[in-house]
């Protein structure tokens, strides 16, 4: 490999003033501006393209979203909050309100939505009058040219899998990694279905204990869960887990 | 009647009668500002008469010694507000050049950006006056009407063509240098005043920069006037109705050019104001309207510098084996446009030369090239070319 | 010091006269963030200088500790407005190290590409910036109109400009979009041939190169002394690069060149550490040639992102990359939980601008910017 620049530059430059290259590379510029347009563009008027992925502000589906927190988990500026609204049919949901003051355009809760609802969006003229319209409620993050372009996947490889020989296998990190339950340590309190977004938790009763009292202990519908990790944390227990498949 | 004083102008109801004149046979903007006056006053005085009757007010307008002095009262108003516009053209030019240079547009605003200027100017004057504490406050406001005041004063003294000037002295050519020198004093003086270790040093820089580029612009002066045998700009515009004086003098052409960027405070020459190093140099506590004022000073200079250009080498007004034209002040104006295009060229294209390299070039490089086109000018004129 | 200017010094010094300190900063045209630089200034010397930073201080490593190792990512982009990749980058490759998984290689080639896009651009900052500390306009603006294409490049790649948040623990956000590889060959030829124009307003110039020549000598054993690193460490004749002599990822399956001058005579001016530079981006063009071919053999349907545990093992890990300003350090102590008990970083920039007092020493003040243009000043990444 060859230097490039280096095989031509330092030039022995005579020590007088030799200025005129330049000045023919600036006239030269300036000829081909003057005939042609200049390369900026005349921002309010006209506008640069960009592509479909383009990180602006967040936009939500909310037909899509279940209510389960993990963009406010995710989000690196805790810019985002649930707050309570009213869905089509009059009932009370908890969906994302985002504050777009605080927001870093990192796109972390748009790839970390099992459920697809956030999105990216390619609207960055977010400037408002007052610090309280900065604030974007549920309704108002909807962004209605919404293609599938603009959602963010996490898919990814299980390490087993390239082990396998079957590299080309994506998954989706929710799809896969499910809460498991530490039987010795639940006390059946209920805490886990009274959180879960999607009801995907059941209170079973499984016998009864020494004392004649119901054994009652959660099941997990695998195909419903999100694996939103909010039964996790609400445990009291800690006999939740994310068991992770690798 | 002989010279009494220096109200003269208005014992003569003729200037053109008056034998210590400095206008020639016809000056084409006075002669415009006496009509306009013989009509404004005329109109004043009939008005005035028509409500009451026959009184002094409207006679003594109607004199001819008090209708010269509103024509040439006029006639200021008319000289400096030329000059202005022809400045804010310059400025124009400059931001839209410059853009197209380095690859956007420049200003936009109105009339293809010109308006920018009117605009940049009504914003600085409607900032508030500040002065900061612990500056010498007379020097501190008096220099900045001295810098503009001088800079104005010498943009005024450049005629646009032979029937379009403020005097026609034999000295014309020295009167503008003089005055044209005199600024940079005041820079020094108010980097002193401002209390700013930017301003002082902003000052000194201004001051050496003087020094050292005043020489060889002065030895150019004296060779191209060498050639014609006057300092009047007018035989100096006449003698080159042949061939331009950038031709013998291509040396002191290039010299020149340098030379008054240099003088002007232009970049790449812009050491006293140098905005990396000193953050605005010798204008660093000047703000609002002192600081648009100042502007306005660097670019009626910078104008000058090009009117000095055109006049002692390209010709002036006139055009070669045409000679003179119906519109002399266009053909002036569009040499001194070009001179400054080049101008901006120069400072598109190259970074500011470091104060040593710029000493280290006046006195090494320019200086020796003055003498040696003073020279050449010295042995055209012994072999009888001029 | 040039050797020109030792008799006016001496004869400086007899004449008695007085220093005088002069501030530049916080806010000041020349320092491009915020942080000071105290001169003393003998006439037009400078005599001595101090810089002070931490302006900018955030806390930044002890944020770090309070948040899961994914969430760090977007605050690495923080660090440094112009080289977030390779950031990113870096924070990633420690706790795979951490975590001892090995990334699939398409994902290495992405991150090379990324890596290589965000020095040009971080270079072209610096160019812009030079052409403004020497009082050139036209040089910033050409500068920053090369930038933008590679910034576009970064827009196509993962929807952001500057603060990319590319790089993922186990590869990258997600495969190269469609286009994206010839988008970038096109941008790559387009640069290298409309980066001459700039070479010519400035090399061709004997305005810009007799500013930079024999001003601000630095040798060798200053360098290793002080610590310098990267390009400004290169043109003083140390012929060392993380990517060739310590490689990461899959640099080492790239053919490229480093650009060192002045092996033999061990010193260097500033115009060599300009020269360097200009060079590397040329080089960097080569290695996003090489990459971009590799991924496109590599395929469509290989895995660019593999899942990786959220827990990192307890102990210490320590990575280290090439930025384009020097060298970059991670060191990370986890703790067997997902957040990390302490993260430290090693920003090239805080440890370069502490020479700023050897490398201005002897220059005249008007040089002064233009020496210190050539450490590329990044106050995020330096008060952290």
């Amino acid at each position: 490999m060859a230097m490039k620049y280096l095989d031509k530059y330092p030039k022995n430059l005579a020590k007088s003033l030799w200025i005129m290259k330049p000045v023919w590379t600036a006239f030269k510029l300036f000829c081909k501006t003057v005939v042609h347009r200049p390369v900026t563009i005349l921002y309010p008027y006209e506008k640069e393209w960009i592509p479909e992925n383009y990180r602006g502000r967040p936009g939500l589906r909310f037909d899509r979203c279940v209510g389960c927190g993990m963009c406010v988990r995710m989000c690196v500026t805790q810019a985002i909050k649930l707050i309570e609204v009213e869905d089509d049919n009059g009932n009370k949901v908890m969906r994302p309100q985002v504050n777009i003051g605080r927001c870093a355009f990192c796109g972390y809760c748009a790839e970390y939505c099992p459920v697809d609802a956030m999105t990216v969006t390619p609207e960055y003229e977010l400037a408002e009058y007052t610090r309280y319209d900065l604030l974007y409620g549920p309704r108002r993050l909807h962004y209605e040219n919404t293609t599938p372009g603009m959602e963010v996947k996490l898919e990814v490889t299980l390490p087993s899998d390239i082990e396998n020989g079957n590299p080309e296998r994506r998954v989706f990190i929710f799809d896969v990694d499910k809460p498991e339950l530490t039987d010795s340590k639940c006390i059946g309190c209920k805490k886990c279905s009274k959180v879960c977004p999607v009801n995907a938790i059941t209170m079973v009763e499984k016998g009864v204990n020494d004392k004649g009292k119901p054994i009652i202990r959660p099941e997990f519908d695998n195909a419903k869960c999100i694996s939103c990790k909010n039964c996790v944390d609400a445990c009291p227990k800690d006999a939740l887990e994310i068991k992770e498949v690798l | 009647m002989p010279y009494q004083s220096i109200l003269d102008f208005i014992n003569f109801a003729d200037p053109y009668e008056n034998p210590f004149t400095p206008f020639m046979s016809s000056n084409l903007p006075y002669d415009l500002c006496y009509g306009l006056w013989e009509i404004i006053g005329g109109t004043i005085a009939w008005l005035i008469a028509l409500l009451f009757g026959s009184n002094v007010v409207s006679d003594w307008l109607l004199r001819d010694d008090v209708t010269v002095l509103f024509a040439m009262i006029l006639f200021m108003l008319v000289i400096f507000i030329v000059a202005f516009v022809v400045v804010l053209l310059n400025l124009w030019m400059e931001r839209k050049v410059l853009g197209r240079l380095m690859d956007r547009r420049g200003t936009m605003i109105g009339l293809k950006g010109f308006l920018q200027c009117v605009a940049d100017g009504l914003k600085t004057f409607m900032k508030e006056n500040t002065i900061p504490a612990k500056v010498d406050k007379m020097t501190y406001i008096w220099c900045v009407s001295l810098i503009v005041g001088l800079s104005c004063f010498v943009a005024c003294m450049v005629p646009l063509s032979n029937r379009w000037y403020v005097v026609n002295y034999d000295t014309g050519l020295i009167i503008i240098m003089a005055f044209y020198a005199l600024a940079p004093f005041f820079i020094l003086v108010s980097g002193w005043a401002q209390n700013n270790k930017y301003s002082l040093i902003g000052g000194i820089r201004a001051a050496e920069l003087m020094i050292s580029y005043e020489v060889p612009m002065l030895i150019i002066i004296a060779t191209t006037s060498l050639l014609v045998g006057s300092f009047n700009i007018n035989d100096i515009v006449a003698a080159q109705s042949e061939i331009w004086f950038i031709i013998p003098m291509c040396l002191g052409f290039i010299v020149f050019f340098f030379c008054a960027i240099a003088e002007c405070e232009r970049p790449p020459f812009d050491i006293a104001e140098a905005e990396t190093e000193l953050v605005e140099g010798w204008q660093t506590e000047y703000a609002g309207m002192k600081w648009g004022l100042i502007m306005l000073g660097d670019y009626l200079r910078g104008s000058v510098s090009c009117g000095m250009v055109a006049i002692m080498f390209l010709g002036g007004w006139t055009i070669p084996f045409i000679g003179g034209t119906a519109i002399p002040e266009i053909i002036f104006l569009i040499k001194a446009w070009f001179v400054f295009f080049l101008m901006i060229l120069v400072r598109g294209a190259i970074a500011r030369v470091r104060p040593d390299q710029i000493l280290n070039l006046g006195w090494k490089v320019f200086m020796p090239l003055a003498v040696f086109n003073l020279a050449i000018a010295v042995l055209l004129k012994i072999g009888g070319f001029y | 010091m040039a050797d020109s200017l030792v008799p006016v010094l001496e004869a400086q010094e007899k004449m008695d006269t007085d220093k005088m300190w002069v501030i530049w900063g916080p806010q000041h045209p020349f320092s491009h963030g915020l942080w000071t630089l105290k001169l003393q200034i003998d006439g037009e010397f400078c005599v001595d200088a101090d810089p002070i930073v931490g302006y900018l201080h955030r806390g930044w490593e002890k944020e770090t500790e309070n948040r899961d190792y994914a969430r760090i990512i977007p605050m690495t982009d923080r660090l440094c407005y112009c080289a977030s990749m390779t950031y990113s980058h870096l924070y990633c490759m420690t706790v795979e190290k951490a975590l001892g998984i090995d990334i699939p290689e398409k994902a290495k080639y992405i991150r090379i590409v990324a890596d290589e896009v965000c020095r040009i651009q971080s270079h072209l900052m610096w160019l812009a910036a030079v052409g403004t500390d020497m009082g050139n306009l036209t040089v910033f603006l050409w500068a920053m109109r090369e930038r933008e294409y590679f910034l576009d490049l970064n827009v196509k790649l993962c929807g952001a400009r500057m603060t990319t948040n590319y790089p993922r623990i186990g590869g990258v956000r997600n495969d190269i979009t469609e286009l994206f590889d010839r988008d970038i060959l096109r941008a790559v030829d387009r640069f290298e041939k409309a980066m001459w124009d700039i070479i010519y307003l400035i090399d061709d110039s004997s305005v810009f190169v007799s500013r930079m020549r024999n001003i601000s000598f630095l040798t060798r054993e200053q360098c290793a002394n002080m610590g310098l690193t990267g390009p400004a460490m290169r043109g003083c004749g140390v012929d060392f690069d993380i990517r060739r002599d310590d490689p990461y990822d899959n640099y080492d399956k790239v053919d490229f060149e480093v650009p060192v001058l002045n092996k033999e005579s061990k010193v260097g001016d500033t115009y060599d550490r300009y020269m360097i530079r200009i060079e590397e981006m040329f080089q960097s063009c080569d290695i996003i040639r090489q990459a971009v071919a590799k991924i496109r053999a590599i395929g469509k349907n290989a895995p660019y992102r593999i899942k990786t545990p959220t827990r990192v093992p307890a102990g210490t890990t320590f990575g280290r990359l090439e930025d384009p300003r020097g060298e970059s350090i991670m060191y990370l102590v986890s703790d067997g939980t997902d957040k990390p008990y302490r993260l430290k970083v090693r920003s090239p920039i805080f440890t370069n601008v502490s020479c700023s007092k050897v490398m201005c020493e002897g220059v005249r003040i008007a040089d002064v910017p233009a020496v210190l243009a050539q450490i590329d000043m990044c106050l995020g990444e330096t008060d952290r």
